[in-house]
């Protein structure tokens, strides 16, 4: 029998903190359509926290990505994880995941580049799922996403929708699929010339709609619900290396029955091109 | 007669001044937005053998290649390098470098 406190780790882990690859100018919350130029490696150390009444959740992963065309690139995450929730820790691999990203329509202009994306990813359960708080799901689960892109010199827009299935695990929990809208704009207050340094600064709106979970087909009370977010970010860059940073800030959160909603949630990725 | 002779040799050595300083190509190039992207362009020219320098001007979508001499850039190398590399290859002129 699943205890209600370990139930409620498995489903909290339905959005999982590092659910995007961060490729390049893309947001730092929400997906954007950018690739990688064909033969280029994407080397990317990304650090997530997040906070929600007395849970918490930290993760650090490698990200690597190859540009397998100047269209279309693929990559892998291996996450290591740290949990704790009042007097329970637990920390070790999270689950490794394996993406993909599409760049199926780009219209480029002197100074600008509008293009759009579509993403796959699929979270696999490598993770240990037996310890307390849970490091996995112990199910594997898939994204799908669409996003498009405005980059111009001065000014940056995104949009992007996700759709996260959650499958379901051994222990009859299905999490609930959940669907995340993110709307992105971005400023560069001074364009800079090639290989000096660039700041960019962001504001997203991240939305996030869970179905509720069900436990061998009936549904759970305490799971699921809507959570908005406004994100101030920035990246900065300096030829082939990049600091993107980022804090979710809940706006609004309507959850279902009794649920701790979140306080904050932040993200912060080093990258390099190779 | 010296002088003739003299004359011919000083413009066998600038011509040949001017052949090993080799060419600059200055392409047009759509879609350059930001610093970072742009390390792809850079990336995939240096790995032409003769390239010697990229500069990238973005403002004016202009990417300046100069190459040893003897090196030859051709538009359907470019128009791949740059597809390849995320962006859109317009024109590209040349010129002996100054």
């Amino acid at each position: 029998m699943i205890n209600s406190r370990r139930l409620r780790w498995i489903v909290a882990l339905a959005s999982g903190l590092l659910a995007q690859p961060a490729l390049a100018h893309d947001p730092v919350f929400g997906i954007g359509p950018h690739v990688l130029y064909q033969g280029g490696v994407e080397v990317a150390i990304e650090s997530a926290a997040e906070k929600a009444g007395p849970e918490k959740e930290q993760e650090l992963a490698l990200e690597l990505t190859y540009g397998l065309t100047g269209d279309w690139a693929v990559g892998v995450d291996l996450p290591w994880v740290r949990k704790a929730d009042d007097g329970n820790r637990s920390s070790g691999a999270g689950d490794v995941a394996l993406f993909t990203k599409y760049r199926f329509w780009r219209r480029d202009s002197l100074g600008l580049q509008e293009s759009a994306a579509v993403l796959l990813k699929v979270v696999t359960e490598s993770a240990d799922s037996t310890t307390t708080p849970p490091l996995g799901k112990g199910v594997t689960d898939g994204i799908a996403g669409l996003t498009w892109g405005y980059e111009s010199r001065k000014w940056y827009r995104w949009a992007s929708v996700r759709y996260r299935y959650n499958g379901t695990n051994p222990a009859g929990v299905d999490r609930g699929d959940m669907l995340r809208v993110d709307l992105v704009g971005g400023i560069r207050p001074t364009p800079r010339g090639y290989l000096e340094p660039d700041t960019v600064w962001l504001l997203e709106l991240n939305g996030e709609i869970q179905q509720k979970a069900r436990l061998n087909g009936q549904d759970l009370a305490d799971t699921g619900g809507m959570q908005w977010f406004v994100s101030p970010g920035i990246f900065w860059t300096l030829r082939n290396f990049a600091i993107k940073a980022g804090v979710q800030i809940p706006v609004l959160s309507d959850l279902n029955g009794n649920q701790p909603d979140a306080d904050y949630r932040a993200r912060l990725i080093l990258e390099w091109h190779l | 007669m010296n002088k003739r002779i003299a004359m011919g040799l000083l413009l066998l050595w600038l011509s040949q001044v001017a052949l090993a300083a080799g060419t600059e190509y200055v392409m047009r190039v759509d879609g350059l937005a930001c610093p970072y992207c742009a390390y792809g362009v850079e990336k995939k020219l240096k790995a032409i053998d003769g390239v010697q320098k990229v500069k990238v001007d973005l403002d004016k979508g202009l990417v300046t290649v100069d190459v040893k001499e003897g090196t030859e850039l051709t538009d359907a190398q470019m128009q791949k390098l740059f597809k390849d590399a995320g962006f859109t290859f317009r024109s590209m002129t040349q010129q002996a470098k100054p």
